[in-house]
């Protein structure tokens, strides 16, 4: 196997890639909507209770979907075990080839999954196309990860004696997955699970059925047995009995801090029947805060913000959600990151060149409203931008500057196009701010001193910190992603760590001394 | 190269040497190098040492945003902090600068030489304040593109604000021009009268809206101020030139000039200019497309174009490094360097429906546009470019000769100048780029070859 290896993005700037993508997504609108049906080792069972639409137009159906049920859930499980033989007992590196093939099927597919992105989360081009290759990605690193992980380092050995650490399958993996990344999030815990041999039980985010459906046909399609991946759509019923499960060992779960609590809670009750301890993967919340320094570079400063908090409308988990400015260059930021908040386009997603396209639910919009009323009363509105009036989900970018400290829009994760513009005396109490939060998923630095930035290196508990750039777009390999305290269990996707909870250490030591003779 | 280009055949080799050795003779024979020697050999050191350079670029970079002198020292320390064994001077400089007493003082030393630095390559902070500088290189036969410095546009505010800038420097120059001698520069060739005041402009400060993938919101947004900035220029009898940046921001730049020019409003005037990179290898499809839209709108004045080698080398490796693109730049100089010979005979071909206007340092490039020129018999169209502060004994030498020599002076204050100054400084001090290779070698013959 070659050396890894990012997925290329696609050169938007060229017309011709701009071309080929409104070329899938025309396709992709011909046949809608899908049908998504519950898999259970390859048994398909449609039927329409379920239903995503475009954010953009929610008139539009993308996917009608079969809802998932409890006895479901006990038969994926029980499949998932019974893969262990073709799956989980195969040598890594075949499984490993197969999913290869998966990534190329990504590869010759990625138009119409980028556009399926488009459709039924609402997410720009860019990003839609930066999360296919994020996809790619994970195939990629995780099965060769998983190839090394099966040559473990080798142990000690005096004369007389054998010794052998082995990583084996955990046995049950079940992914609970979101709809901001509905493609890339589940694929790496998805191909996390399978690459180190466990069958897996995928329950997808509600609101994005037909991409859990692409990404299912895709490692189907591969080679992957039946019964060691099934999909399971629907709401959060069958999510909930799936952590439950006595069956299932380990559990890969991203999306809110409530729900992953919740998750950490339930699987840490042992079932009857259950003989393991569940292993919990939680990727959470965040908010994350962007530090500006009094020497630190506008120009790049406002875009850099602009992209981090308000790309794919603030549905990021790693998105800026607090500014925190050194009042030296405070009055400069605010006007010019006012009149650049003004200036964002927000509109259809399937436009090229919008900055922030629609919210992915009416919850998610209720949300932003409310938070932002309350903005408005606990401080002031620094800026707002402009948004098209529905049917579409659209919301403007804002920012709310001189919130007191106990605001809840200031320690809450909103998911939406709110940023919080705080000033601050210095980049100490800065670093306090961001210290004194529940969550430390992403957070951003601009400054040009170098015993500045090395100081915040070292204090900030964030998982993730990025130095005079955006702190959103973790990319695979380069970035290995993820939170600490509230923010996640500590896993890094994309990092050379994540395969560990998906698999058990065995160590085999022989005597190899007969009659004192080594043997 | 993937276009059949009917090129001018090249000049004799003979000829290209005849005129570079006479160009070479004419430049200062000591103070090699567009600075002087004191500086030249700091430089020579910078480039030798690349994490002294990196930190004090880094100096350069951030010095306008430093609070006062004391600050300055402080990051100057910090900064130096990260070199492993900097020279004597700038790691006794760094220490001080550690020191509250000495601090405030290394602090203005180094502002000081920030200011020096930025003085080489800005000609004033403002068109008002360049008004005897870009006399007295009209005085000596050297006419000026004045390029107006200024932060990014993030706001449409500050696009408002650029374009007033623009129209306030053209008015600015127009008065001054009234002034300037008659004969000192050639201004006339086949297809008529050359302007006298000639202003440089960027898209990126004209609309904060260019996104890559879009690259008519950029454009829509930019429209309005480029058209009062013609409106300016035409009722001035002022030319505006539209500079190239960096390859994102291409299709919206190509896109507004070309519509705009071809208004009927625009069809005859004012004179307009646009820049070719020869340093990226799509460049002679550019040309051809460019020739084409020309050969279609016919406007009069004829459309200038501007061949550069390119200044956003290091950017867009990068940024295709990253994005796992292949660059879209050449990577090796000689091939570049031959690109732009090629890019250069294709103009001098179409001579009778473009002004060409070669910019370069390159002596070699030059001279060999001045001798394809001449073989053309192109020669009284021919422009040649500088920047202010690379190219002044080049600049010097090609007047002195009696070309046609145009400097392109940015104007602005320190804030704004910033990120040109660091792209110069960078360009002065990268070992592949001639004014080094100049610097450091002797040899008029290897100076000369064809790449």
């Amino acid at each position: 196997m070659n050396e890894f290896t990012n997925e290329p993005l696609a050169e938007l700037r060229r017309e011709s890639v701009r071309a080929a993508l409104r070329e899938g997504l025309a396709g992709l609108d011909a046949r809608l909507p899908l049908q998504v049906p519950v898999i259970v080792a390859g048994a398909r069972r449609t039927g329409g209770a379920l239903r995503s639409d475009d954010p953009a137009d929610p008139e539009r159906t993308v996917a009608v979907a079969a809802q998932a049920t409890e006895a479901d859930v006990d038969a994926a499980v029980a499949a998932a075990a019974g893969a262990r033989p073709e799956w989980g007992e195969r040598p890594a590196r075949e499984r490993a080839e197969i999913l290869g093939a998966a990534a190329q099927l990504m590869r010759e597919r990625r138009a119409e999954l980028t556009a399926l992105i488009v459709r039924e989360a609402g997410k720009p081009w860019v990003d839609a196309d930066a999360e296919v290759c994020e996809a790619i990605d994970f195939i990629e690193y995780y099965r060769r990860l998983a190839v090394r992980l099966d040559e473990p380092p080798a142990l000690i050995q005096p004369p007389g004696e054998r010794n052998e650490l082995r990583y084996v399958p955990r046995g049950v993996a079940a992914v609970i997955a979101p709809w901001n990344f509905p493609v890339s999030i589940s694929t790496g815990m998805v191909t996390a699970g399978l690459a180190s041999g466990n069958g897996v039980v995928y329950k997808p985010a509600e609101q994005t059925p037909g991409c859990a459906l692409a990404i299912t046909e895709v490692l189907h399609e591969a080679g992957v047995p039946p019964a060691a991946l099934s999909l399971l759509p629907g709401g959060d019923g069958p999510g909930i009995a799936l952590v439950a499960h006595p069956g299932v060992h380990t559990v890969a779960f991203t999306g809110s801090c409530a729900a992953g609590l919740a998750i950490t809670k339930s699987a840490a009750e042992l079932a009857p029947g259950q003989r393991h301890l569940k292993r919990v993967v939680a990727e959470m919340g965040g908010k994350n805060c962007v530090i500006v320094d009094s020497d630190a570079d506008l120009d790049e400063v406002v875009p850099a913000v602009c992209r981090s908090a308000f790309g794919f409308a603030g549905q990021k988990c790693s998105a800026a959600a607090r500014l925190l400015v050194h009042e030296a260059v405070a009055d400069a930021l605010a006007e010019r990151l006012a009149g650049a908040v003004e200036s964002l386009l927000t509109g259809p997603p399937e436009r090229f060149g919008v900055d922030l396209g629609p919210l992915i639910d009416d919850e998610s919009a209720e949300r932003y409203d409310r938070y932002l009323v309350r903005g408005r009363s606990e401080g002031e509105l620094l800026a707002v931008g402009a948004a098209p009036d529905g049917p579409g989900r659209f919301r403007p970018p804002a920012v709310v500057a001189g919130l007191p400290p106990t605001s809840s829009i200031l320690s809450e994760e909103i998911f939406a196009p709110l940023l919080a513009f705080e000033v601050v005396p210095s980049v100490e109490a800065a670093c306090e701010a961001v210290e004194g939060l529940r969550f430390a998923l992403t957070g951003g630095l601009f400054s040009r001193n170098p015993e500045t930035v090395a100081m915040v290196e070292r204090r900030l508990p964030v998982g993730n910190l990025y130095v005079n750039r955006g702190i959103t777009g973790a990319v695979v390999g380069r970035q290995p992603f993820g939170g600490n305290r509230l923010s996640g269990s500590g896993a890094k996707a994309g990092g050379p760590d994540y395969l560990m909870p998906f698999v058990e250490p065995r160590v085999v030591t022989e005597n190899k001394l007969r009659h004192g003779l080594v043997v | 190269m993937a276009v059949a280009m009917r090129e001018a055949t090249s000049p004799d080799e003979a000829a290209v040497r005849r005129i570079g050795e006479r160009l070479l003779e004419a430049m200062p024979p000591r103070a090699r190098g567009p600075l002087g020697r004191a500086e030249e050999r700091l430089m020579s050191r910078l480039a030798e040492e690349p994490e002294t350079k990196a930190a004090l670029f880094r100096l350069v970079d951030v010095a306008p945003m430093c609070r006062n002198a004391a600050d300055l020292a402080a990051h100057l320390a910090a900064l130096v902090g990260e070199v492993d064994d900097p020279p004597g001077t700038v790691g006794l400089a760094a220490g001080l600068g550690r020191s509250r007493v000495a601090a405030p003082f290394v602090g203005a030393v180094a502002e000081r030489a920030v200011h020096a630095m930025a003085g080489r390559f800005i000609v004033g902070t403002d068109v008002d304040d360049a008004a005897g500088e870009l006399r007295r290189l009209w005085r000596k036969g050297v006419a000026a593109t004045v390029d107006l410095l200024g932060e990014a546009t993030v706001t449409e505010a500050e696009a408002d604000r650029y374009a007033q800038r623009c129209l306030d420097g053209l008015d600015s120059l127009a008065a001054q021009a009234k002034s300037w001698p008659a004969d000192a520069v050639s201004l006339e060739d086949r297809h008529g009268p050359i302007p006298r005041v000639n202003l440089s402009v960027k898209v990126s400060a004209l609309t904060p809206e260019i996104r890559e993938e879009d690259p008519r919101r950029g454009a829509d947004d930019a429209r309005p101020r480029l058209r009062l900035l013609l409106e300016r220029a035409r009722a001035l009898g002022a030319h505006l030139h539209v500079d190239m940046e960096s390859l994102e921001s291409r299709e919206t730049v190509t896109a507004l000039v070309r519509e705009a020019l071809a208004e009927p409003e625009f069809r005859d005037g004012p004179s307009a200019g646009v820049v070719l990179q020869a340093y990226l290898r799509d460049s002679p499809e550019q040309l051809e497309a460019w020739l084409e839209w020309a050969e279609r709108v016919g406007r009069d004045p004829p459309l200038v174009i501007r061949l550069v080698k390119g200044a956003y080398w290091d950017h867009e490796v990068v940024e295709a490094a990253q994005a796992g693109w292949e660059a879209p730049v050449f990577t090796e100089r000689a091939a570049c360097d031959r690109n732009f010979e090629a890019l250069t005979r294709r103009l001098l071909a179409r001579a009778d429906l473009v002004r060409p206007a070669i910019a370069s340092h390159n002596v070699r490039s030059v001279a060999h546009a001045i001798a394809a020129a001449e073989a053309a018999g192109a020669a009284d169209v021919l422009e040649l470019q500088v920047l202010r502060g690379l190219g002044d004994d080049l600049q010097d030498a090609l007047a002195g000769v009696g070309y046609r020599v145009r400097a392109y002076c940015p104007v602005g204050d320190l804030i704004a100048g910033m990120a040109y100054l660091v792209r110069r400084l960078l360009e002065n001090t990268s070992n592949d780029s001639f004014l080094r290779l100049r610097a450091t070698a002797d040899d008029p013959e290897a100076l000369l070859a064809p790449p």
